[in-house]
């Protein structure tokens, strides 16, 4: 069936091109944006699982030369066991994101436009087959991230958004570097090709010297944008500063695939062999990580704001995930993969969470969390279902990917980083229970939350639903639709710790063959 | 063994609280509606664990999977499994035995102190059942992990469950010691062993009764030697935490700030009995007795030692040690915390002998030590609801007050100590004989010198309550005197002191209760005379379903506050009402809603200890012991 | 060293602009001149690339439209044409970047990261 091989273009092409519409749309009608990111997205989640299914069935990846060109000098796009999990997880996120978005804002054409601008940017640098191609691909998420960002009420988001906007560029030219070095020793650009060259000996040693130029400068660039410490700086106050609708998105997303992209360039381009080979290499990956995990959680405990000691979560979680890589065997690459996707959707339930409280209780900061359960049950179950599975209890799908990561570790014998995994659950507990703490055995204190930062980035709707609500939060603001998306995300990584296997079949082949 | 039978049971064994769980919840609004989901789970529970026993007995094992019934698989390689087997099978019908009578007490005394947010901790009560019985059930490690992590986590609203610091911080210390056992220790050891038996074919964390051939033979392995033994000591130590073995025990003193009918049920018997239970799993049906001796630890100095003498070494020293703290605690509910620590440390010690006896008097102690223990927090509960004392301190007299939930404790007192007649004795009888077979001496002595502190530190609560009054009583030993001594005697607690001078009006008792003043120095039943009601006494007994005056809410909140150091006496409200005691009939002493319980309890301790051949355990605990290590015992 | 310089000058070069560029990015308070140091940042990437691609004694890499040019000897086409593709992309982000600098200013009136630093301390 020819459709199914249109499908990866169509995945990348039609929320770019659609992105113009709400701003065309918008031209003469008023609020199109919505129902235009709805249709487009629920498109897309439709394709993706076509596309799914079909690889998933046949066992093999769909490889599309885009514009007839042959592979060595075309561009192609890679639909494979691998980047099939991350296309779902996106166009899924993106669809179900909306339920919160409708009532919650940002609203206008524009925040649309930059919404559709970065799903196709995250489908893209998620299905390329070309090194620089993902250079683009990366500026184009990151062109979409910075203005969802800014498209925050205050100006703070703004400064967040300048400080990404700065610190990302940086990442991906230091990854067009390595990308120039790469080009230098091997001529190609494809990753097939590259692999090829790379995985198949016969460098001599200026190019091998060149490889690994290459690879440490795409690790640089990669570990900025998927925010290591101590290069994670511009992550708290980018999760901070946006407005609630769009966290979810940038965090479960963004860097996530940014992560994904750097298991591609890793496992998929320079291969195991070569990280293996290469001394210090693995050390200096799971040093990172390690440090990323201790690091990230440490400072999340002592945050006041709830979205920014989420976003050192993600710091530390992240950390867990490049640690993984490092360790470079088949269970942890696996392990590293599940816990990306795991994250993503715990995380995006997570700030989901944290916007409903926030518009529905007027909460932002641990202390006003109190008393939260009395309150508000339902976010605050499912916030406390999602943090308990951040921390990985299970059965949840963070238990399972902590799991085959420390299987992993341990197979390599690296006690270093099965310690760092193991202690990473007190870690994470750390700041979960602080949370938990709050807002199931603190009584509500009588204090007025929203004076003191009534200039931070807010939700729109809360300023228009009259005065009362601007204090405490209205809890009609929060439409039924949110609910039921935080507690769906909720049950859905309950359910996912379940499918452990199921996750470790699908990845099975890509990872046999990455590692044979 | 034959195959095992697949059957929902076990699944359903633990889903029935998990569901009674959702019902509670949904029925917030109906206490009374609530209350019968508990009780009914609770029946519900029991009928199928029982239904399950008289195959155990003949050998069948009772098995459900998710790989089984769904297809899928947990994690790669390892399957979701709940298997019901002669070990699984005593915890189960322990716990599951014991939540029908403490439902009903946890309804007593939740509404007899007219507690708050009770649907929560009636849910999570009913959940920590469920995952409780789910450890019994585990088939392998990692199912064992799944319940054991959620175990820790749905108690933890109950420790926490007074909302003020005090439980705040024993709530954060009891989730930092348990994760650090379980999503620690535990995760570690399991993934030790997945690791360990990967390398000698397919990896596998089931069960094995008498040990996991797998580990054995990876163990055997001359470079496996000391991941073997890491493993080993991993997982003891993430079991070690809930059994509270010394040095990680301080969780479980500090936990007791929650409602009685948790420190009884799952700080005595869910909670701390699965990390008995675990260390049972892993020493019996993961390593089995005879890899355990044939991985010597090379000890400096000592030469070659097993496996197991450290783990007894360290049960040695945590039973004697805990029983010397307890005879220094003032609180009662502590007390009883640092019994319990000494006494799951008697499980801990008698597994780790790998003598078949020894076994079997270890398992039959987690039986034992349940009833026991269960009947004095009853107790201690029951004089917490009616009288708000909670210090043994002033406990003097009591035992007129409360008959029948003294006598009960005094039974109770008895079985830890191991006298005979009474559950402990058996067990602790076998044990005993175990630790003298295979000579260790240190060992058989530890035990005895323990039964001794074990009276040193209970009797005196019940000499306290029963031969002693208000205004006339002994100074404590260790306990009111700094060490090192002081002179002082037939002394009164400087907060009585003021109060009990004024006497009470004797005029105005002698109205209403004449008949029994007879006996009594000065004093009773002053709770009717208005004057006197800043003390808290509760109203007569019977109408436990009331909702409570509002200063016993206020009281109830302070003597949580207070502090087991004893230079806190005059700062909370419990003792004796000016006056002394009232004397109450065994009938009329509290609500039926916890005597039941209590004598129910405290005469299935009394069975155990005279006919146990004719109580179920100890058929089970030697069908254990059997399989495990193929001696034929008792 | 002197070989170096003599023989690889471009790549040096190119070393010292990223590294002014970097420098003027961290070390300067002034916003736009912070994005002024991301331009030459990349503009140093850009010269990377174009120098790769130099093939000695090559022309530029156009094709004439004759359909038998016969032999050529011209640099390699692939990396002008990224360095195209990236110049887009960088004039795309200078744009989104300036753009949040007008708002800063426009919200703070200051484009001193030390002075917004006290302004929003001071909130």
């Amino acid at each position: 069936m020819s459709n199914v091989e249109l499908i990866p273009v169509l995945l990348v092409v039609a929320p770019i091109l659609l992105a113009t519409l709400p701003i065309v749309l918008g031209l003469r009608f008023e609020r199109t944006g919505w129902s235009v990111t709805a249709l487009t997205t629920t498109g897309l989640f439709a394709a993706s699982l076509i596309l799914a299914q079909r690889v998933y069935s046949t066992q093999s990846a769909e490889i599309y030369g885009l514009g007839g060109w042959d592979e060595q000098f075309g561009i192609v796009l890679i639909a494979d066991q691998l980047s099939m999990l991350i296309v779902v997880l996106i166009t899924a996120t993106a669809a179900g994101l909306l339920a919160f978005t409708r009532l919650a804002g940002p609203r206008g054409n524009t925040f649309y436009t930059g919404y559709l601008l970065l799903v196709g940017g995250l489908l893209g640098l998620t299905l390329t087959g070309d090194v620089f191609n993902m250079f683009v691909f990366l500026e184009i998420v990151g062109l979409g991230t910075y203005a969802l960002i800014s498209s925050g009420d205050g100006p703070e988001s703004a400064v967040a958004a300048l400080k990404y906007l700065i610190l990302g560029t940086v990442g991906a030219s230091i990854y067009l570097i390595g990308v120039g070095f790469l080009f230098m020793a091997t001529g190609t650009l494809n990753m097939m090709e590259l692999a090829d060259v790379i995985q198949n000996g016969g460098l001599d040693d200026q190019q091998l010297n060149l490889i690994r130029a290459a690879f440490a400068f795409m690790f640089v660039g990669f570990a900025i944008k998927v925010a290591q410490w101590p290069l994670h700086t511009w992550q708290p106050d980018a999760y901070q500063h946006a407005p609630d609708g769009v966290t979810p998105l940038i965090a479960a997303l963004v860097s996530t695939v940014s992560a994904y992209a750097l298991a591609r360039i890793m496992f998929d381009v320079f291969g195991p062999e070569f990280l293996i080979q290469t001394p210090y290499a693995r050390e200096i990956v799971v040093t990172v990580g390690s440090i990323s995990v201790i690091a990230g959680s440490t400072l999340a405990v002592i945050q006041q704001d709830v979205k920014r000691m989420l976003a050192y979560s993600s710091v530390s979680q992240f950390g867990l995930v490049v640690a993984a890589y490092g360790v470079v065997t088949e269970t942890a690459l696996t392990g590293a993969i599940i816990h990306l996707i795991g994250h993503g959707v715990m995380k995006a339930g997570l700030f989901v969470a944290a916007g409903v409280i926030a518009i529905g209780y007027g909460a932002r900061t641990v202390d006003e969390y109190a008393g939260l359960a009395h309150h508000r049950p339902v976010p605050a179950a499912g916030m406390a279902v999602l943090l308990i599975a951040l921390i990985g209890i299970p059965p949840s799908v963070g238990f399972i990917g902590k799991w085959y990561i420390a299987v992993g570790a341990v197979e390599a014998q690296a006690w270093s980083v099965a310690a760092v995994i193991f202690l990473s659950t007190m870690l994470t507990l750390a700041y979960a229970a602080r949370l938990l703490e709050k807002m199931y055995f603190t009584p509500a204190r009588n204090v007025d939350p929203g004076s003191h930062r009534s200039t931070d980035a807010g939700s729109p709707v809360a300023t228009d639903g009259g005065a009362s609500s601007q204090t405490r939060g209205s809890p009609d603001a929060v439409s039924l639709g949110m609910l039921a998306l935080v507690v769906s995300v909720a049950i859905i990584a309950v359910i996912l710790g379940f499918a452990g296997d199921v996750f470790f079949e699908l990845l099975e082949p890509f990872v046999d063959e990455v590692f044979n | 063994m034959t195959d095992p039978i697949t059957s929902i049971r076990p699944l359903a064994a633990v889903l029935v609280s998990a569901i009674a769980m959702v019902l509670i919840i949904a029925s917030y609004r109906y206490p009374n509606v609530r209350e019968s989901w508990s009780v009914l789970a609770a029946l519900a529970k029991f009928g199928i664990v029982v239904s399950m026993l008289p195959g155990v007995l003949g050998g069948d094992t009772y098995r459900w999977s998710l790989s089984d019934s769904l297809g899928v698989e947990f994690v790669a390689g390892i399957d979701f499994a709940l298997e019901a087997d002669g070990l699984g099978m005593l915890f189960a019908l322990l716990a599951s035995f014991l939540w029908i009578f403490t439902s009903f007490y946890a309804a007593g005394y939740m509404r007899g102190l007219d507690e708050h947010a009770q649907t929560r901790f009636f849910a999570a009560f009913a959940a920590s059942l469920s995952t409780a019985v789910g450890i019994a059930f585990s088939a392998n490690l990692v199912t064992i992990f799944v319940f054991y992590e959620l175990l820790s986590l749905v108690t933890y609203p109950l420790v926490a469950h007074n909302e003020d610091d005090e439980a705040r911080i024993a709530g954060r210390k009891y989730l930092t010691y348990t994760f650090f056992g379980g999503g620690v220790f535990l995760l570690a050891g399991t993934v030790m062993i997945y690791w360990l038996t990967s390398g000698i074919g397919d990896p596998t964390v089931a069960f094995q009764t008498g040990g996991m051939e797998a580990v054995a033979e990876a163990a055997g392995e001359e470079d496996n030697q000391i991941y073997a033994q890491a493993a080993f000591f991993l997982l003891i130590a993430g079991f070690g935490v809930k059994a509270a073995v010394m040095p990680l025990h301080s969780w479980l003193a500090d936990a007791m700030v929650a409602p009685t009918p948790v420190s009884g049920l799952l700080h005595a018997v869910a909670v701390v009995k699965s990390g008995a239970f675990g260390v049972a799993r892993v020493i019996l049906d993961v390593y089995g007795v005879e890899t355990i001796q044939d991985l010597p630890l090379s000890v400096p100095v000592v030469g070659e030692v097993g496996l197991n003498v450290p783990v007894a070494i360290l049960a040695a020293f945590t039973l004697l040690a805990a029983s010397i703290i307890a005879l220094r605690k003032d609180h009662l509910k502590r007390r009883l915390a640092y019994s319990t620590t000494a006494q799951l440390s008697y499980i801990v010690l008698g597994l780790s002998m790998l003598e078949p006896i020894a076994i079997l008097g270890a398992l039959f102690h987690i039986p034992a030590h349940a009833f026991g223990k269960l009947t004095l927090f009853f107790c201690a509960g029951a004089v917490h609801v009616e009288t708000h004392t909670d210090y043994v301190s002033e406990m003097a007299g009591i035992g007129k007050r409360m008959p029948l939930t003294m006598s009960a404790f005094a039974i109770g007192a008895a079985g830890m100590a191991g006298i005979p007649l009474v559950a402990g004795f058996v067990s602790k009888f076998y044990m005993l004989i175990g630790a003298m077979d295979v000579g260790y001496w240190p060992f058989a002595l530890a035990l005895i010198i323990s039964g001794v502190l074990n009276i040193a530190y209970l009797w005196p609560v019940v000499y306290t309550a029963f031969f002693e009054s208000e205004d006339r009583h002994d100074a404590k030993p260790l306990l009111e005197f700094p060490p090192g001594g002081k002179r002082e005697s037939y002394g009164v607690m400087p907060g009585e002191q003021d109060v009990a001078t004024d006497g009470g009006d004797r005029d105005a008792d002698e109205d209403g209760e004449s008949d029994e003043a007879a006996d009594e120095d000065d004093g009773f039943a002053v709770d009717m005379n208005p004057s006197d009601a800043d003390v808290p006494f509760g109203p007569p007994a019977g109408d436990g379903d009331d909702a409570r005056t509002e200063d016993t809410d206020v009281h109830n909140e302070t003597d949580h506050h207070a502090d087991d150091d004893h230079a806190e006496h005059g700062h909370h409200h419990g003792g004796a009402p000016s006056g002394g005691w009232k004397r109450h009939s065994p009938f009329s002493e509290s609500t039926w809603l916890m005597l039941m319980p209590i004598s129910v309890i405290v005469t299935g301790a009394v069975v155990l200890g005279v006919v146990p051949d004719h109580a179920i355990f100890l058929e089970l605990v030697s069908f254990v012991v059997e399989e495990v290590t193929g001696e034929v015992l008792p | 060293m002197i070989d170096l310089l003599a023989t690889r000058y471009a790549y040096v070069l190119m070393f010292v602009l990223l590294g002014v560029g970097l420098y003027m990015m961290i070390a300067n308070e002034n916003l736009v001149k912070k994005l002024i140091g991301v331009n030459l940042f990349q503009t140093a990437i850009f010269l990377f690339f174009v120098s790769v691609a130099y093939v000695e004694g090559g022309s530029s890499p156009v094709v004439p439209a004759d359909s038998n040019p016969g032999e050529l000897l011209v640099a390699s086409p692939l990396p002008h044409v990224i360095v195209l593709t990236a110049i887009v992309v960088g004039i795309a982000l200078t744009a989104v970047g300036l753009a949040l600098i007008v708002r800063i200013y426009s919200e703070y009136g200051t484009l001193r990261e030390d002075t917004l630093r006290e302004v929003r301390s001071d909130e």
